[in-house]
């Protein structure tokens, strides 16, 4: 492993105890804001000093509350991206990016800023102030003086949230170009889970200071744990749920029973299931496959997007105002088109294989 | 005119404004970042010449430095004299005096600067000092300036006390402050007019030439 971290810290009305380690692909850090993701980043920088615990990074033990050791910052090299940058405003975009090298002779520097600028695409920026150029600009010097010092590790602090949306994209884009060539442990803290799932192959999900969730993306996102993993990963439909003798479960808040493939060894606490995982029909068009945990049901709002519509769905009865709905449903303006003028109610069906059985 | 004192106040002044500079900005530093719980004192102490009256500050400073005090035999046994009514004993009290008019501005132009950006700095490998000389120093250049020239302007025209630990001894303590009230006393007001006249063009002079040049300097990095 690259970089292992096991550290606890306690603040005045926080605790933080969180445990992940992370190989050379870039692993993602994802949580609600005050999860600790900062506080966690922080401390692997040597920026926040933990209460308790271990960060080693490729061998190296940088902090050991046991053995009372403690690098400083400086002697870390971990590279921080900070969120808003932190360039140094006084210096050119050259002087800022070489400004981890005074050890290094001229002409070493010189190659430095050249191969930096160059993997940064910001040839002809040399002489430039940072008060002059645009958040993506400026991020990539950000970028170009971490990686300057040829850090160990690179750690990087919501990189993108500054930014204007539409330079998003390509900023990303760049940086997972530019990432693809650091041999250092990546580690890439996100509020925004579907940055998050572009960037990394790996995710550690944050909650209230505690690790929800680890693994691959792909397993995090089709087997959420827990309820808040759930809810972070972009899921927008729960019920409070009972088991029933019968290999179903009984959905408390949205009033129906619903036959379900898993099982869960822990108690049932909820039931949930993702936008776009609904599927809409009208009652009396095409048979449903296998019928199975299909219900009449009622429109209540709708919201439209270029090719999706989100539909607010009430199972068994009318709705009683706009608001009154159990059901999120995404679909694309193609088969909504197809329901859109047939008779309500319609029917929506909650496939047993996506449905997620969340523990109490 | 009496260019004598004037030539001892503008040597006194550069004086104090120079160790002010030297020794204000650890304290500042220390005023601004540290997290020391009893931190609140030490600002209490810097920012004491405030209130006090001049005499109150003078008086003590002429007994602490007195020729009975632990300090004063120091003093006297390194120097063979003591302090009060000398150049020294008047440079020592004006840099207490002044203190609170270098080490305020400082202190709030540390206070005021981006934590992220000295963070940044030791991340990549810059230790305390470095961080100091090459992002908080220059990025507090504006408050730095204006700490020297206060402190400067302010030893210009100290007058209670020069006069409680100086005396007015001619061409030792005798500053321009002292020199206008001993003309004025001894009705000699063509000579007081004269001088005041000096000392308040002067004071302008330095003034203006040194907030003009610290506004442009500024503008260099605040291009957007």
């Amino acid at each position: 492993m690259a970089l292992e971290v096991s550290i606890e810290k306690q603040l005045r009305d926080f605790r933080l105890a969180v445990e992940f380690s992370a190989n050379r692909a870039p692993l993602g850090l994802l949580g609600p804001s005050g999860s600790g993701k900062s506080l966690t980043l922080r401390s692997i920088a040597g920026l926040e000093t933990p209460d308790r615990g271990r960060i080693v990074l490729h061998g190296r033990v940088l902090f050991d509350s046991a053995r009372g050791i403690n690098v400083p910052a400086r002697a870390r090299g971990v590279g921080l991206l900070f969120q808003h940058y932190a360039l140094f405003p006084h210096l050119t975009v050259a002087e800022n990016i070489v400004f981890g090298l005074r050890a290094l002779p001229q002409t070493e520097r010189a190659r430095r800023i050249e191969q930096q600028l160059a993997a940064t695409h910001l040839e002809g920026f040399a002489q430039r102030f940072p008060g002059s150029l645009s958040g993506g600009e400026q991020q990539r010097v950000a970028l170009a003086r971490a990686l300057a010092v040829e850090p160990a590790a690179l750690l990087l602090d919501e990189p993108f949230s500054a930014l204007d949306t539409h330079l998003r994209s390509a900023v990303e884009r760049q940086l997972r170009e530019t990432l693809s060539t650091y041999r250092g442990a990546t580690l890439f803290v996100s509020h925004n889970l579907e940055e998050a799932y572009r960037v990394c192959e790996e995710l550690v999900v944050l909650v209230d200071g505690a690790v929800a969730a680890r693994g691959p993306k792909e397993a995090i996102f089709r087997h959420p744990p827990t309820l808040e993993v759930a809810r972070l990963t972009g899921c927008k439909n729960f019920s409070r749920a009972r088991r029933a003798d019968d290999g179903s479960i009984e959905a408390l808040e949205w009033g129906c029973s619903l036959r379900v493939t898993q099982t869960l060894a822990a108690p049932l606490g909820h039931v949930a299931i993702r936008a776009n995982h609904l599927r809409v029909h009208s009652s009396t068009g095409a048979p449903l496959r296998g019928c199975e945990n299909a219900f009449p049901c009622w429109l209540a709002a709708m919201t439209e997007t270029p090719f999706r519509v989100t539909l607010d769905l009430r199972i068994g009865s009318p709705p009683s105002s706009s608001t009154d709905h159990h059901l999120q449903a995404e679909v694309f303006k193609r088969e909504w088109e197809a329901f859109r003028d047939s008779p309500q109610p319609w029917q929506v069906e909650l496939a047993p294989d996506r449905l997620f059985l969340l523990p109490d | 005119m009496n260019w004598e004192a004037i030539l001892l106040s503008l040597k006194l002044a550069v004086c104090v404004a120079g160790i002010l500079l030297v020794a204000g900005l650890p304290i500042a530093y220390w005023v601004a970042f540290s997290r020391h719980r009893w931190k609140f004192l030490m600002e209490a102490v810097v920012a004491l010449p405030l209130v006090l009256p001049p005499t109150v500050l003078g008086y003590y400073i002429l007994v602490g430095l007195g020729p009975r005090t632990f300090p004063g035999k120091l003093w006297q046994s390194w120097f063979g004299h003591t302090l009060p009514f000398t150049f020294g004993g008047l440079l020592v009290a004006s840099v207490l005096y002044s203190m609170p008019f270098a080490v305020q501005p400082f202190a709030a132009a540390f206070e005021g600067l981006d934590r992220r950006l000295m963070e940044a700095a030791w991340t990549l490998g810059a230790s305390r000092v470095e961080t100091f000389f090459r992002v908080i120093l220059p990025l507090s250049a504006a408050g730095v300036v204006t700490g020297v020239v206060l402190s400067f302007a302010h030893t210009i025209g100290e007058f209670g006390v020069v006069l409680m630990v100086g005396g007015n001894i001619p061409g030792v303590t005798r500053t321009v402050s002292i020199d206008i009230y001993d003309q004025v006393q001894a009705a000699n007001y063509a000579a007081a007019n004269r001088t005041a006249i000096v000392l308040l063009f002067f004071s302008f002079l330095v003034l203006s030439a040194i907030y003009g040049t610290n506004r442009r300097a500024m503008s260099l990095w605040r291009q957007r």
